[in-house]
């Protein structure tokens, strides 16, 4: 091999590293990982009790002050339509669907998930922006698809604390 | 039949249309210190793709907040 080949060689193996090293370090430093949890429900009797009941469904605030947002997923809407979040608090997605695999993505954040029927797709994020975030379904799911979306709002955090139970799962004007 | 081919020229069937020859001292010379005009196109390439690569990574994706 000729030494120049060897000299270039070199400086890809050097790149690739320091690429490598990069995604390394910040996955290290920033909790940054593609959600990867794998935990099986049972998609027919999920509505009937437990953690994906109608009452339990939407923003939960954690003994810590984290967040859960519980969501399911059917043709072709999102349950519950819009929920509500605090701005810089730690935030956890549960999400399960009922029928067919759906997709959740909140455009703007990295947040981007399947939601497979069986599976629970958990997804934990801390939003530095309020604003209101549409969440379409990104999985093609059937003829509805295209009219499949929901909201997600992060508001300022002083102002969650005021919100009622009712309004921190609802977009609707109280 | 034979019209028509002599009325077609290639472009380097006229002298003006073709590089000079070379010779072969002068090749040598030209590549006496390796291809220093591919390595320079080749690196402006790789930075480009390096400073592409560090502007989405730091810009675009890491600012769009931590998963888990």
């Amino acid at each position: 091999m000729a030494r120049t080949e060897k000299r270039w060689l070199l400086l890809m193996v050097g790149l690739l590293t320091l690429f490598m090293a990069i995604v390394v370090a910040s996955t290290m430093t920033s909790a940054l990982h593609p959600p990867s949890n794998v935990e099986t429900i049972d998609p027919v009797t999920l509505h009937l009790g437990g953690e994906f009941a109608e009452s339990n469904l939407g923003t939960a605030q954690e003994p810590d002050g984290s967040l859960t947002a519980r969501i399911v997923a059917d043709q072709y809407a999102f349950v519950p339509y819009c929920v509500k979040l605090a701005v810089d608090t730690p935030v956890k997605f549960r999400l399960t669907s009922v029928d067919v695999v759906h997709g959740f993505l909140l455009p703007a954040t990295n947040v981007n998930t399947m939601v497979v029927p069986g599976y629970v797709a958990e997804v934990r994020t801390r939003f530095t922006r309020p604003g209101v975030y549409s969440m379409p379904c990104n999985e093609f799911c059937g003829n509805g698809h295209h009219g499949m979306w929901a909201r997600v709002i992060v508001v300022p955090k002083p102002e969650f604390p005021a919100l009622a139970p009712t309004e921190r799962s609802s977009c609707v004007q109280q | 039949m034979s019209e028509v081919l002599e009325r077609h020229h290639s472009a380097a069937a006229s002298p003006a249309h073709v590089a000079a020859p070379i010779s072969s001292e002068a090749a040598a010379e030209a590549l006496r210190h390796g291809p220093r005009g591919a390595f320079f196109l080749a690196s402006v390439a790789v930075l480009i793709l390096l400073a592409g690569w560090l502007a989405f990574y730091f810009l675009l994706f890491l600012p769009r907040g931590s998963i888990g």
